[in-house]
């Protein structure tokens, strides 16, 4: 589903996905320096890939998708979580497309943001992500957030024509520190 | 492009497709409570005809995924093996093993199984890894999976419920060269 939740954050916030702000994907994921991380995405992905994509995502349940822009309303991507119930657990997907925002710090709110609203209002209890081996940015953002190296997963994606490591990352509700919490500190 | 599924023959076992007739045999294995309590899907309500058919029947993705009924030489049903998630840019898919007849546990029967699957999904489906998800404690299916190439790659803490409560699981994995040189010993 697309969450009707708006998350305020500092630097970001996350809104819900419109169908107008599919033509700026295409247009960011046209670039293969923006894709180069991306597990999933083979070809570049047309218009009406991408509004199948946010049709089937509107319509699922076990997917909560936002929006991600500036404090000042600009758009740079999109984070989601991938929920499991039965186990208490969702996997967290973020991407930031447009590459004049990275680096700026931004993901890692992003990540509290969301990771926030899976414990408390989802009452989760675990979240986790994967993402390339190589992408120290990446890691650093989630290691600074609070997630743990789990495991790595042996040549587990081809990436330009070579197969690279998929590193697990996990955080539990227990070690989680709240927003607020770590605005007192 | 969907799968067509061989029945393929094993030391022990043969494996073949699903049919119609194994819909309450599968809702009986699925709701033994030996035997669920080490299915990822342990906490969903019982199985009934109604689910299995749904979701092994009805709506198997069958370009996405393989099912097989695991029987004895004799023609004895005793299990199910399936190959899911089948990613044929990354190369590689989750295996999923469940013995469902208790007398038949711990006699190599479901190493037989997986090591035939494998054979298929290396060398007929062109597959370069196998991904498998087990709980931490189940000391059984891990030796079982070590003895077929699987090697731990990572713990995944507090993945799962079992009785409302988290547990471990284990993330393993097999490549085809570790399968290969297994093989040729």
């Amino acid at each position: 589903m697309i969450s009707e939740s708006i998350l305020e954050g500092d630097k970001v916030r996350l809104r819900p996905v419109e169908e107008g702000d599919l033509p700026q994907f295409v247009h960011w994921l046209a670039d293969k320096e923006v894709t180069r991380w991306l597990a999933n995405i083979g070809q570049p992905p047309t218009l009406e890939d991408e509004y199948e994509w946010w049709h089937d995502k509107r319509s699922d349940p076990d997917s909560v998708l936002w929006a991600i822009e500036t404090d000042d309303g600009r758009l740079m991507g999109t984070t989601e979580l991938r929920l499991t119930i039965r186990a208490e657990r969702a996997e967290l997907g973020i991407g930031i497309h447009d590459k004049t925002q990275w680096g700026k710090g931004l993901g890692t709110e992003v990540v509290r943001l969301v990771v926030d609203y899976a414990f408390e209002e989802l009452n989760l209890n675990r979240v986790e992500l994967t993402t390339d081996e190589e992408n120290a940015r990446a890691i650093r953002c989630y290691e600074k957030a609070g997630f743990v190296r789990e495991g790595l997963l042996r040549q587990h994606r081809l990436v330009d024509g070579r197969f690279g490591n998929t590193l697990v990352m996990g955080v539990l509700r227990d070690e989680w520190q709240p927003l607020e919490r770590r605005l007192d500190d | 492009m969907s799968i067509t599924i061989p029945a393929l023959l094993g030391e022990k076992v043969r494996l073949r497709p699903v049919a119609e007739a194994d819909v309450p045999r599968l809702v009986r294995w699925f709701n033994t409570p030996d035997i669920r309590h080490w299915l990822h899907a342990s906490e969903r309500p019982d199985a009934t005809l109604e689910t299995v058919t749904d979701r092994f029947l009805r709506n198997w993705d069958n370009t996405a995924g393989v099912l097989w009924i695991i029987e004895t030489l004799e023609g004895t049903p005793i299990g199910n093996l399936r190959l899911l998630d089948m990613d044929p840019h990354h190369r590689r898919c989750e295996l999923a093993i469940s013995i469902g007849e208790v007398a038949y546990l711990g006699r190599g029967y479901g190493t037989d199984a997986i090591q035939q699957s494998l054979r298929f999904a290396f060398n007929e489906l062109g597959l370069r890894r196998v991904d498998l998800f087990t709980d931490a404690d189940n000391e059984r299916g891990i030796r079982c999976y070590e003895k077929c190439g699987f090697v731990r790659e990572g713990l995944l803490r507090e993945r799962r419920l079992r009785y409302g409560k988290p547990i471990d699981m284990l993330v393993m994995g097999v490549l085809v060269e570790d399968w290969q040189a297994r093989t040729r010993d």
